[in-house]
């Protein structure tokens, strides 16, 4: 009994993520603690729960039914999200959210579609990648797989929403690289977005940017022709978001041009960072104690029950309860990419990739921001952060490793 | 069935697992710098931004006089405080109307208070009346987030003002507030005139500060540690003062008539008894805040009333300076008692001729300061040299300020042989120039704080004193009462010389048709002189000088009357009364029992002089 538990249920990727959550839950209702904890806490056990049987059904639906449906399911969140577009609510300037009651923030209850397009692009990109026919290094196939990922994230970037948006950037990337894809796919992917982020940064570093991409294209040795359509199509981005970006409306502008300059305006867009950083550096190695952290207490990080979550373990729980998080996000990656690796079902082993790179590229925006690392683009800490759809969204994927997991030897 | 030789690799799984390490070691060390390597600084910062001291002003020291009365008080003064969040714009006319201030200085007060803390409540208006609270209370409904608090101010429980003595305090000035220690706050109150200013720092106590936790909007949420670190208010230390409240009552109200000043002091030790600088103020208009038109008035008044004359004036002191000369004179050796000079009513030096009020015929040093004979002293002055004159005018303390504690105080000016060189030119001024200042006119210019150390001096045989009005400090903190160190210098002059220049001075008061017979007290012998100081633009100012009882004097006064004529006249019934008033307590002159004292004038009194 116990050897077919072994066998053929993957109670780690279970139990990192059940610890995620209730690490989550405390989390939330240490963040809301004087502005609505009992309701936002009830609200995130109720999502919780959801998110369990979500887990559950993943885990034990059949492999091969996932993957016939995964094309259907696609399309209907494609649906979805052009629904949203026309009838969603607007929650903080962007059209993402269907709402059940209420009008967003934490006294209502609501989907958001975008969290559940992740989890069926993965889906019907690897189920695209492991038909037979398809190979990478036909440039139809790529151009395809790639507008599997684009034509959400174009709808996605409409809401807008820039922060899940890149997000299926960051998820494209490696399941190509797993599935296959040469260095100069890789770089041709790679050298618009280099492009595109320079862009962003004034004439001079988009004018670096071009440069490192051309050499990054170049380096690949693939022949002239291709490198030069490579670098043409990197430019065509790159002078696009330039002109989107003067477009983009001011709160998103701030954001990034926080990151160009953190420091600047304290009380600004820059105080968020700046007041995430001074909460978890004051919990030192212990903590100040659940529900003792001033930073979190007091509200000296606004809306941090969301994409500043991290600071509440950081603050209150110190070094240990942080490295704590850290440590266990670590584990699911790394358990991520060796289900991806047993999996004989290319299927399962392509969508173990993507799940783990939407994991991996969460868990790294969103704590490096937290920490000033990185930008804010306004992302949320996976099973951490204060919201429905996502959490039932991420513990879905976790439903689903656990599924590629214990059908790794089937092919 | 996997049919790309590249799908999922070995190799290609190696680089995720390295890039989900480099990812781990990335976070983790950055947890690690912000944590522990950064941890002491940002444990500060998170400590700063919650944590806010709520400043717990301290109650001021009072001020007691020499018998222990009380002098200066503290009572509430009420403050208008507003919330400026929870305040409603719609409300500025109506409380402006309330408050009787401008609706865009009420405006910009709320803006400011906003620009702080929205949410902590500041302070609108300061020291308001009974019936302004009545109507906040009135209208509380309508003024959310107005309220008011209980402060302290002072209070001033007797008749006197003594209003340059003890000044005042306004809000600190800005320029003030950069160039202090980080004590002071915009809006705190500081003594910027008289005791209030010299003993601002043992007055003020020492602040105590409440630290509260705050939110990000700066709201109070509760204590900081259970009220651990709170720092609670040091009372200021009192001030226990040489000053007699009563003879000070008095003096003013001999003075409400007059513009000039009086001053009395011990002359055993040079406490100050009374200061009167009139016209004068009353104090408690400055107590709390003083509105801008009143305080425009006070300075534009051309009466002057926030001038001390008591110490700061510098006028001619007439012939209360002749003791000065016979001083030297005497004590120099360059006379004796015996040498006489004809008074012939004038005086003719080069071509020009110094009158004498009368023809005093033969007189010596004595009859010379009883009579007030200028021809005497113009005489003397030539015998006795400036340098010599202006060298014991120093030693009893003119040209220099006293080192007082009661506030501004000018150094007059004794004229001198370095002063006339570098005023006119060396050899460009003659001896004739002498002749005014052996009378005490011309340039020597002296205040009446500087009269009555002079009139002290003289008194008590030839020691004078820093003047003060404070004697003890009463530190509440630590129940110990010290004593203001007091200074002192001496003159220098023989029992000999010292008796002589007390007759003359005796004689001006007691001897039938002396100068000073104004200046007499009821069964105690009073010495003085009195003094015209001449006054090139307008009527002259009238000067006494005097100390009593004669033979151990408790109380040495100056009196200056600006545009009163003679001393004798005006100036010396004031000293009269001030002494007689200090010594027996309350003036006696109009009761039934006068004491004849003739008998004791007699006994001290040599015949030779009637």
């Amino acid at each position: 009994m116990f050897d077919y538990l072994k066998e053929y249920f993957d109670a780690k990727a279970l139990l990192i993520c059940l610890g995620l959550v209730i690490l989550g839950l405390f989390s939330v209702y240490s963040a809301t603690f004087d502005v609505g904890a009992a309701a936002a806490f009830k609200k995130q056990v109720v999502w919780a729960a959801i998110g369990l049987v979500a887990l559950f059904i993943m885990a034990f639906f059949p492999l091969k039914t996932l993957q016939r449906i995964s094309f259907p399911l696609y399309i209907l969140n494609l649906g979805l999200l052009l629904v949203v577009l026309v009838v969603g609510e607007r929650v903080s300037g962007s059209k993402s959210w269907f709402g059940l009651g209420g009008s967003g923030g934490l006294a209502s209850f609501g989907g958001q579609p975008s969290e559940f397009a992740k989890v069926a692009t993965v889906l019907a990109l690897s189920s695209f990648l492991a038909r037979t026919s398809i190979t990478l290094s036909n440039a139809k196939h790529l151009m395809l797989a790639i507008g599997i990922v684009i034509v959400p994230m174009v709808l996605i970037l409409a809401q807008p929403d820039l922060g899940t948006a890149v997000v299926f950037f960051a998820m494209v990337l490696p399941v190509l690289y797993w599935a296959g894809a040469s260095n100069f796919v890789l770089a041709a992917i790679v050298a618009p977005i280099v492009a595109a982020a320079g862009a962003l940064f004034g004439t001079l570093v988009f004018l670096v940017s071009l440069l490192v991409s051309g050499t990054l294209l170049y380096l690949t040795r693939q022949n002239r022709f291709a490198v030069a359509v490579a670098f043409g199509l990197t430019l065509a981005v790159g002078l696009s978001v330039q002109a989107v970006y003067e477009r983009m409306p001011a709160y998103q502008q701030k954001r990034i041009s926080t990151f160009i300059n953190p420091g600047s305006e304290q009380k600004g867009a820059g105080y968020n960072v700046y007041q995430s950083k001074v909460a978890i550096g004051s919990g030192g190695f212990f903590g100040k104690g659940y529900l003792q952290g001033t930073q979190t207490q007091l509200n000296f990080i606004p809306e941090q029950w969301t994409d500043f979550i991290f600071c509440v373990p950081g603050e209150e729980f110190g070094f240990v309860g942080a490295s704590l998080v850290i440590g266990l996000f670590t584990g699911l990656l790394l358990h991520g990419v060796n289900v991806a690796g047993l999996s004989k079902n290319k299927f399962a082993s392509a969508a173990s990739i993507g799940i783990t790179g939407i994991f991996g590229f969460h868990v790294l925006v969103n704590i490096g921001m937290s920490m000033g690392l990185l930008p804010v683009i306004g992302i949320p800490l996976p099973f951490l952060s204060y919201g429905g759809s996502a959490l039932v969204a991420n513990m879905s994927m976790v439903g689903l490793l656990m599924n590629f997991y214990a059908n790794r030897k089937e092919h | 069935m996997i049919h790309d030789e590249h799908f999922g690799s070995p190799e290609r799984r190696r680089t995720l697992i390295i890039v989900v390490f480099v990812m781990f070691a990335v976070l983790m060390l950055r947890l690690y710098q912000l944590q522990l390597l950064y941890h002491v600084e940002l444990d500060k910062k998170s400590e700063e931004n919650s944590v806010r001291a709520l400043v717990k002003d301290p109650v001021r020291g009072y001020l007691y006089d020499r018998y222990g009365k009380l002098f200066v008080d503290v009572g509430p003064s009420y403050s208008v405080t507003l919330v400026p969040a929870e305040f409603e714009k719609r409300n500025i006319a109506l409380l402006s109307s309330i408050l009787q201030m401008e609706p865009q200085m009420l405006e910009e007060r709320v803006a400011r208070a906003r620009a702080y803390s929205p949410f902590l409540p500041a302070r609108i208006k300061r020291d308001v009346d009974m019936r302004t609270l009545a109507a906040i209370e009135e209208n509380f409904t309508t003024f959310r987030g107005v309220s008011f608090q209980v402060e302290s101010k002072r209070v001033y429980p007797t008749k006197a003002h003594a209003s340059h003595l003890l000044g005042y305090r306004r809000e600190i000035a800005d320029a003030q507030l950069s160039e202090t220690d980080e004590y002071y706050r915009p809006g705190d109150l500081v003594g910027v005139a008289g005791l209030e200013a010299r003993y601002e720092p043992l007055l003020r106590g020492t602040k105590g500060f409440e630290y509260v936790s705050v939110n990000s909007k700066g709201q109070i949420i509760g204590s900081f540690e259970d009220g651990k670190r709170n720092v609670s208010a040091k009372e200021g230390s009192d001030l226990l003062l040489s000053i007699d409240v009563g003879l000070q009552a008095l003096a003013e109200s001999l003075m409400t008539t007059y513009s000039g000043a009086i001053v009395a002091m011990d002359p055993n030790g040079g406490g100050l008894l009374a200061l009167v600088s009139k016209p004068d103020y009353d104090p408690s208009i400055m107590s709390g805040v003083t509105p801008a038109d009143l305080w425009s008035e006070l300075q534009s008044n051309p009466a002057k009333p926030l001038y001390n004359r008591a110490t700061l004036t510098r006028y001619p002191p007439g012939s209360t300076f002749k003791m000065v000369l016979a001083a030297a004179a005497l004590q120099e050796g360059i006379i004796d008692e015996n040498y006489r000079i004809n008074c012939t009513g004038g005086f003719r030096f080069g071509n020009r001729v110094f009158k004498d009020l009368h023809v005093h015929g033969s007189v010596n040093v004595v009859e010379a300061i009883q009579k007030s004979c200028n021809v005497f002293f113009y005489q003397l002055m030539l015998k006795v040299g400036f340098d010599t004159w202006t060298e014991y005018g120093r030693r009893f303390g003119f040209g220099q300020t006293s080192n007082t504690d009661t506030g501004e105080e000018t150094t007059g000016l004794l004229p001198s042989t370095e002063y006339y060189d570098s005023r006119y030119g060396k050899g460009k001024w003659t001896q004739g120039f002498l002749i005014s200042l052996a009378i005490g006119q011309g340039e020597v210019g002296v205040s009446p704080l500087q009269m009555v150390r002079y009139a002290a001096a003289l008194a008590n045989g030839g020691t004078v004193y820093r003047p003060h009005a404070v004697e003890l400090v009463r530190n509440k903190e630590t129940k110990k009462i010290e004593p203001i160190p007091r200074d002192s210098s001496l003159v220098g002059l023989s029992p000999h010389v010292m008796e002589l220049i007390r007759e003359g001075m005796l004689r001006v008061v007691q001897s039938p048709g002396g100068t000073g017979a104004l200046a007499r007290i009821p069964g105690i012998l009073s010495a003085g002189k009195t003094g015209t100081a001449e006054n090139p633009h307008g009527k002259d100012h009238a000067w006494y000088v005097g100390f009593a009882p004669f033979d151990n004097p408790k109380i040495a006064v100056a009196v200056m009357l600006e545009n009163s004529g003679f001393g004798g006249a005006k100036a010396a019934p004031l000293a009269g009364m001030i002494m007689e008033k200090y010594l027996y307590g309350e003036l006696i002159r109009n009761k039934p029992k006068p004491a004849p004292a003739q008998k004791t004038v007699a006994r001290t009194m040599t015949p030779a002089t009637h």
